[in-house]
């Protein structure tokens, strides 16, 4: 495929699930650098696309490039070393928030980027998470905590590409906007988000509304 | 030593006779399983029955090629009762499984019967048809521990290991955690039971070893190379086993395939 210039481009995107569409026929298409949002009713298909592009969801249609390559079974897993995602109730795994960072950084793919561990405490106090926090059972932290936990190992491994899903529905007003005020400075940082609070929409610089019945056809062609 | 001494007919029902205890008590007690002690000392006779006559011809004939049909056989069994009792689809896993416990039982006992106890037939009947039944029972009782920590692992914590795919981590990076804990899991019972052996009861093999008429150093001996040959097998059995089938059970996304659980077939999203 041609390079398009666009970071993310998505065509004709269709994800089944038990037999019945979750999303069809969705296009997006994102520049470098850019910040959108997704927004729309739950059961739209929002989280569906951010998974799509991350290849944590197989779709049925549709295609997708990431930074002009064609995602497939073989490129996915060099076009996750583009991407950085947080999901919507992270799950640190067992053990402390400080070995959740730092095995991303024992991937080969990762390796390279060790040094970026050194930042980890500059980003913790940024977005207020204490230096104590770091070594407490991941299970026992917050929701608001595990997702800015969430979203330092997503910073730390300085992607181009981001993809937040939900990320804002744990925190307050206050980790809210150091958030949004993290991701406006990240000028070269492409920025897909999914949300639906007005607060968080700011920060976007276009909105894309997903509906339910504007994505899937009344009559399936199955 | 003497020669273990035979068990007559007339004794062997007299032995039955003393089945009037437990019942009692349980009929005494209005325990409700009286039904199945019978139904399953019914099927305990019949079996061992059937074993013993066909071991009988087994041994009297002690052909290479019978001996390691019943081996295949066994392993044959052991396979599909895996299978069964995790609730795996057997079409997908059933080749895996029987080559993880064909090597792990048969790989230990080569070296038993060959180096150990240096018999020139490697596959002697008498050697090879009870120590294979007991190195392939522990590989059946480590794979079905170990698979299923694997799977049900992966399954429950599937957002945390979707995270490492998303994380950059390579297929085999991204299953190594679980795999870990997998083998963990699976040996821990071969581990604990090699700390204990001796002082809580007599294991069955010495035991079956003093009873031939053997020196019970001699038994000893026994006991210590089954036990050894019993945490190689089920090592390699549980590697074996975890490795074969992942080559089945992912995506080329690397995602769990929901399929893999028989009768719970769910793609998650």
């Amino acid at each position: 495929m041609m390079n398009t210039g666009y970071d993310i481009e998505i065509n004709g995107l269709g994800v089944r699930h038990n037999n019945s569409w979750v999303l069809r026929g969705f296009d997006l298409k994102v520049l470098p650098g850019e910040k959108v949002a997704l927004s729309g009713p739950s059961g739209s298909g929002k989280s569906t696309v951010l998974k799509c592009v991350m290849g944590l969801v197989e779709p049925q249609e549709g295609s997708i490039s990431v930074q002009g390559r064609a995602l497939n079974a073989h490129s996915i897993w060099s076009l996750r070393h583009q991407l950085a995602y947080v999901a919507q109730e992270p799950d640190l795994g067992t053990g402390t928030p400080r070995q959740a960072l730092e095995s991303a950084f024992a991937y080969k793919a990762n390796v390279g980027l060790r040094d970026n561990l050194k930042k980890l405490p500059v980003l913790a106090e940024r977005f207020k998470l204490s230096e104590s926090l770091l070594d407490k059972e991941s299970v026992s932290l917050s929701g608001g905590e595990k997702q800015r936990f969430a979203l330092v190992a997503a910073l730390l491994l300085e992607r181009p590409i981001i993809l937040l899903d939900e990320v804002s529905s744990a925190l307050d007003k206050v980790n809210k906007q150091v958030v949004v005020d993290f991701i406006q400075e990240a000028v070269d940082t492409t920025v897909v988000s999914v949300a639906h609070d007005p607060d968080w929409l700011s920060f976007a610089e276009r909105v894309v509304h997903l509906d339910i019945k504007a994505n899937i056809p009344e009559v399936s062609d199955e | 030593m003497n020669e273990v001494v035979d068990i007559g007919f007339w004794s062997l029902t007299a032995a039955y006779l003393m089945l009037i205890v437990p019942l009692s008590i349980l009929f005494y007690m209005r325990v409700p399983i009286i039904k199945e002690t019978c139904w399953s000392l019914l099927r305990m006779t019949l079996q061992l029955l059937f074993v013993g006559f066909y071991l009988q011809v087994v041994f009297r004939l002690n052909n290479l090629w019978l001996n390691m049909g019943w081996l295949l056989a066994m392993v044959g069994v052991a396979d599909v009762s895996i299978l069964r009792g995790c609730h795996f689809d057997l079409r997908r896993f059933a080749m895996a499984m029987f080559v993880a416990l064909f090597a792990g039982t048969l790989i230990p006992l080569l070296a038993f019967t060959g180096v150990l106890i240096d018999r020139p037939n490697l596959l002697d009947a008498q050697y090879v048809i009870p120590l294979a039944g007991m190195v392939l029972g522990n590989c059946l009782r480590a794979d079905i521990i170990g698979l299923k920590n694997f799977y049900e692992g992966i399954k429950k914590s599937e957002k945390a290991y979707n995270q490492s795919l998303a994380q950059g981590a390579s297929l085999r990076e991204a299953l190594h955690p679980y795999f870990r804990d997998a083998l963990h899991a699976a040996l821990l019972p071969t581990v604990a039971s090699m700390a204990t052996i001796g002082l809580v009861s007599l294991p069955g093999m010495m035991t079956g070893v003093i009873l031939g008429g053997a020196d019970p150093l001699t038994a000893i001996k026994y006991q210590i190379a089954i036990m050894i040959a019993i945490y190689t097998g089920t090592a390699l059995t549980v590697f074996l086993a975890i490795r074969l089938t992942t080559n089945n059970s992912f995506t080329h996304y690397g995602l769990l395939d929901h399929a893999i659980f028989k009768g719970r077939a769910k793609i998650s999203g």
